[in-house]
């Protein structure tokens, strides 16, 4: 166990590497960089900035160097956890991203939270109920939760929540708590805006997980331990939660290795549709104005989550499902 | 006379001039600031003002004078955005007033000789926002520690402040006495002082010094840099040293409202500066509004909180299109939607690249036949109707109504729709030959495919080029539409790839004959109809192309004689003859213009223009429109907004 955890965590290293040279390169691909798009954003508003000065600003933040010495500064900076210096504020990287983090972070558990709540219970029915009313037509919900476009959903709701609550539009609190300090007041403000982005982004996740854990669980049920069990005189709850369920909890425990990254990057059209002071217009916003350090430090930060998160659910399914054995070898 | 009548006398001219001359007892201290006041943190309003403040008349039509209170939200997209409040606060050395002339503002006086000798006069006891006089010290801060330090500004002093190259001879006479000399006129420089992005000849000395190398240990003054993450003093001094773009909350000001917030943040408070030198006629410290707050909202959602009453005073990122959803929910709301003319020559204006690579393209693009052709077959009034709902000005690219400088003529010529005289200019040119689709053929036998650029950020380009498509079909001309990314749009241009690009027309649709008129002389690659000249100008002969055109090349001749030109008289003339020479060449053809911006206005926000122009250049969008003298009639906080059905 402690030798597959040691190959894992040392595979990692390279994977990280040949990332973050993928994410420099792909940020620098567009033509332009961000003082040109910056540049052109001001004419295309009027305003006019001296080129001489551009070109001062650019030596100053060693655009003047090659892009190999560019990479290793970011590189060797970001082990030290200097993650380069954001154009657009003007300030370093995780200066910027801070206090974003944390609502990030709430709207993405509670929106997990919201999906599992949702998604459980009506997987297991639809599973055991199998072709009953209640499954088709719970399926038909968590389909239409899927198909419809998040920020179309998310508009209308928005839209509702203003016109029936009086919920102000955009943002995840009132404007007055915006710069107060945590309170109450604030906390119950916070709860009066989140529901709707987590109903939005959590529709659209609870068909594919309800889908999963149902034909999980039908593939257990029709077999024989579980008829046997059964035959024996189980109590059928019994039955159900002891054996099968536990091997059709797979797909949940393999999620884990994707909610990690999603808790940054989580949802950012709903995120920017709502003007949701998350991370995830952040990021967006930086890629369009080649802000390319904080662009950059999001996604190594995403690559690194996805790779932990990977490891992670590889070593939870390792430790809870019984069919899953590290020592086995190849098999030929 | 006798005591008694002089008395009577001396009285009533007391009287007669006590709404001008303010004592200092007279003064209003704004009640926010009143605690402050009485616990000795502050000294009072009359201390805090200058010697002689700026009295705002408050004469205008729809003008009144208001009272101290309340908050003004706004709404921006991104935290640089907060360099707005700098535009918004308008405080300059000397502004555009709302004929458009450049008066004193901070200055007190302002003496110009010949146009090339400019002696500024400071009001006495002016003071920065922390207290500290505001002297001439900062001045010379600026010009020797700053514009002509090899670190700060490697590149030397900026453009606006030479002539021919060479910089000003600046004199310090007094503490409140600076003058500015060139050899020749330099027209540059009060409207690069009045410009919405102003050019900032002054300093807060008293701050900047304790990081500057001059003043303090450079070994010292770089580990500080070092631990804020920039490269060197240099570096750190230039990022705490920016009046526009409004970040450092420490840097002291001279703008009605000063930044409280330090970012990131979702919303920025601007708070009152108490050392503002402006009063209205009862000798208030102006401004009357004690706090401007902006809030960061993504650009999409701004209309749709403005809309529902968030914002007090909205223009930025609501479009035209909005107008009809911000009415719907004025009663509701509580706010009222004015419709300001947009002030550039042109919304939005076709460019022929007179640099185009391709050599038939280049001679037929050239030919003044041609774009007068296709500028008869564009039908603006169609365009206005479909798209502007018929409010919308049906013009050339050139001035507008509200300059001085505008004629009729010029908006008018060649914007006619006139299909069977653009046929006419075509078959005289010689491009009479057609293919089975009706399509002319160009003189080696390619079809009059005509690709406009666009750069595709908004539809409106698309809808717009898609009418124009239907109507050049009758000249036998197809339109096709490329949208590009604006970069690559760019860069095509300035390489000559590109045959025709559509944009917005000139910057500033309202110039008196005192501005530079830049814009129509081939001086910048930005001008998509001669990048390559613009370039050889920018450049200074290094890049570009040669003009080999007549008229463009008088163009520049006008506008070198412009610069040279010391009196308004000559600058008139010279630029007539310049807007004749565009209204006669057609060398962009202007669309459509004036096209609306809805300004969203809280029903107790007052002194706010009812008709008015939205432009960057010369307005500085609500800046000439003094926004320090806005004020609420409800200064109440807002409540919770009542549901509605």
């Amino acid at each position: 166990m402690l030798e597959y955890l040691a190959r894992r965590v040392l595979v990692m290293i390279p994977t990280l590497l040949v990332i973050s040279a993928l994410v420099f390169i792909i940020i620098q691909l567009p033509p332009g960089d961000y003082f040109t798009t910056y540049m052109n954003e001001l004419q295309s508003r009027g305003e006019s900035i001296d080129k001489a000065k551009i070109e001062f600003i650019k030596k100053q933040y060693g655009f003047d160097k090659s892009m190999l010495e560019q990479y290793f500064a970011w590189v060797v900076g970001m082990l030290h956890g200097d993650f380069g210096y954001s154009f657009e504020y003007s300030q370093p990287v995780s200066d910027v991203v801070g206090d974003r983090l944390l609502l990030s972070f709430i709207i993405s558990f509670t929106t997990i939270i919201f999906t599992w709540v949702v998604a459980f219970p009506i997987g297991v029915y639809s599973a055991v109920r199998q072709y009953s009313l209640g499954d088709y037509s719970l399926t038909f919900l968590g389909f239409l939760g899927l198909a419809t476009p998040n920020f179309l959903l998310a508009l209308v709701l928005q839209w509702l929540a203003f016109s029936t609550f009086g919920t102000s539009i955009g943002g995840l609190m009132d404007p007055q708590y915006i710069a107060a300090g945590w309170s109450l007041d604030k906390m119950l403000s916070i709860l009066e805006h989140l529901w709707v982005p987590v109903l939005v982004i959590g529709t659209s996740g609870t068909a594919g997980m309800i889908r999963r854990l149902r034909a999980n669980l039908l593939d257990e049920l029709n077999k024989q331990y579980y008829v046997t069990a059964k035959a024996k005189g189980l109590p059928p709850g019994r039955a159900l939660v002891k054996y099968p369920l536990r091997m059709a909890l797979n797909p949940f425990i393999a999620d884990i290795g994707n909610l990690l990254p999603e808790i940054i990057s989580g949802a950012a059209i709903v995120s920017i549709v709502l003007s949701l002071p998350t991370t995830g217009p952040m990021l967006l916003n930086a890629l369009q104005s080649q802000d390319m350090y904080l662009a950059g430090s999001f996604l190594m930060c995403l690559a690194t989550l996805t790779v932990i998160g990977t490891l992670l659910s590889d070593l939870a399914l390792a430790a809870l499902d019984p069919r899953i054995r590290l020592s086995g070898g190849a098999s030929r | 006379m006798s005591p008694a009548l002089l008395c009577t006398a001396i009285a009533s001219l007391v009287i007669a001039f006590t709404p001008h001359c303010v004592n200092a007892k007279s003064y209003i201290e704004p009640p926010t600031l009143a605690a402050d006041v009485a616990a000795g943190k502050l000294p009072p309003v009359g201390q805090r003002l200058p010697e002689t403040p700026y009295i705002r008349p408050m004469n205008l039509a729809n003008q009144s004078i208001g009272r101290h209170g309340g908050a003004m939200k706004m709404f921006m997209a991104r935290p640089k955005d907060i360099r707005l409040m700098v535009v918004y606060g308008y405080a300059r050395l000397a502004g555009y007033n709302r004929d458009l002339d450049i008066v004193p503002d901070i200055l007190r006086d302002l003496e110009i000789e010949d146009g090339r000798k400019f002696t500024l006069h400071l009001r006495p006891g002016h003071k920065w926002s922390d207290g500290v006089p505001f002297t001439t010290e900062d001045f010379r801060y600026y010009w020797e520690d700053v514009a002509n330090h090899d670190m700060l500004s490697p590149t030397g002093p900026p453009a606006a402040l030479r002539v021919d190259g060479k910089p000003p001879a600046v004199t310090i006479i007094d503490d409140v006495t600076i003058r500015f000399e060139w050899d020749n006129p330099n027209p540059a420089f009060l409207p690069a002082l009045a410009g919405a992005r102003p050019l900032y000849v002054y300093r807060p000395a008293h701050y900047l010094r304790k990081y500057h190398a001059r003043y303090k240990d450079t070994a010292k003054l770089n580990a500080k840099a070092k631990k804020k993450g920039q490269r060197n003093w240099a570096a750190l001094h230039n990022k705490l040293d920016h009046q526009y773009k409004n970040k450092n909350i420490r840097l002291p000001s001279l703008q009605p409202w000063v930044n409280t917030t330090k970012g990131p943040s979702e919303q920025y408070v601007f708070k009152r500066n108490p050392y503002y030198h402006k009063v209205d006629p009862d000798g208030r410290q102006l401004p009357y509004i004690d706090q401007v707050v902006f809030g960061i909202a993504s650009s999409n959602i701004i209309p749709a909180k403005v809309g529902t009453g968030q914002a007090d005073l909205q223009a930025r990122y609501l479009r035209f299109d909005n107008f009809t959803f911000l009415k719907r929910n004025e009663k509701k709301s509580g706010f009222n939607t004015r419709l300001w003319r947009t002030g550039k020559g042109a919304h939005m204006a076709l460019f022929p690249n007179l640099n185009t690579n391709d050599p038939v393209w280049r001679k037929l693009l050239r030919d003044v036949r041609f774009r007068r052709a296709i500028s008869l077959a564009v039908n603006r009034h169609e365009l206005n109707r479909v798209i502007y709902f018929g409010l919308a000005l049906e013009a050339q690219n050139t001035v507008l109504p509200g300059s001085p400088l505008f004629r009729d003529k010029y908006q008018k010529s060649w914007a006619k729709y006139d299909i069977a005289e653009a046929n006419r200019q075509l078959d005289s040119i010689g491009l009479e030959k057609r293919d089975d689709r009706g399509i002319r053929l160009l003189p080696d036998g390619r079809p009059l495919d005509i690709i406009v650029e666009s750069t595709g950020e908004s539809t409106e380009e698309a809808d717009v080029l898609e009418l124009i498509q239907d109507s050049w079909a009758l000249i036998g001309a197809k339109l096709h539409t490329k949208p590009t990314q604006r970069e690559v749009m760019r860069n095509r241009i300035y390489a000559g790839e590109t045959v025709m690009s559509i944009s917005s027309g000139l910057e500033n649709g309202l110039p008196t004959a005192d501005m530079d008129p830049e814009d129509l002389a081939p001086t910048s690659q930005v001008q998509y109809q001669w990048p390559k000249w613009g370039q050889r100008h920018e450049t200074m002969g290094n890049m570009g192309e040669a003009i080999d055109m007549p008229e463009p090349k008088r163009l520049k001749v006008l506008h070198k004689k412009w610069l040279r030109a010391t009196s308004t008289d000559a600058r008139r003339t010279i630029w007539h003859e310049m807007l004749k020479i565009h209204a006669d060449q057609v060398y962009s053809i202007g669309l459509i213009s004036g096209v609306l911006q809805p300004i969203v206005v809280r029903n107790t926000l007052k002194n706010v223009p009812v008709k008015a122009i939205y432009t960057w250049l010369p307005c500085a969008q609500f800046g000439m429109y003094e926004p320090d003298s806005f004020w609420f009639t409800d200064t109440s906080p807002p409540k919770k907004q009542a549901t509605y059905r």
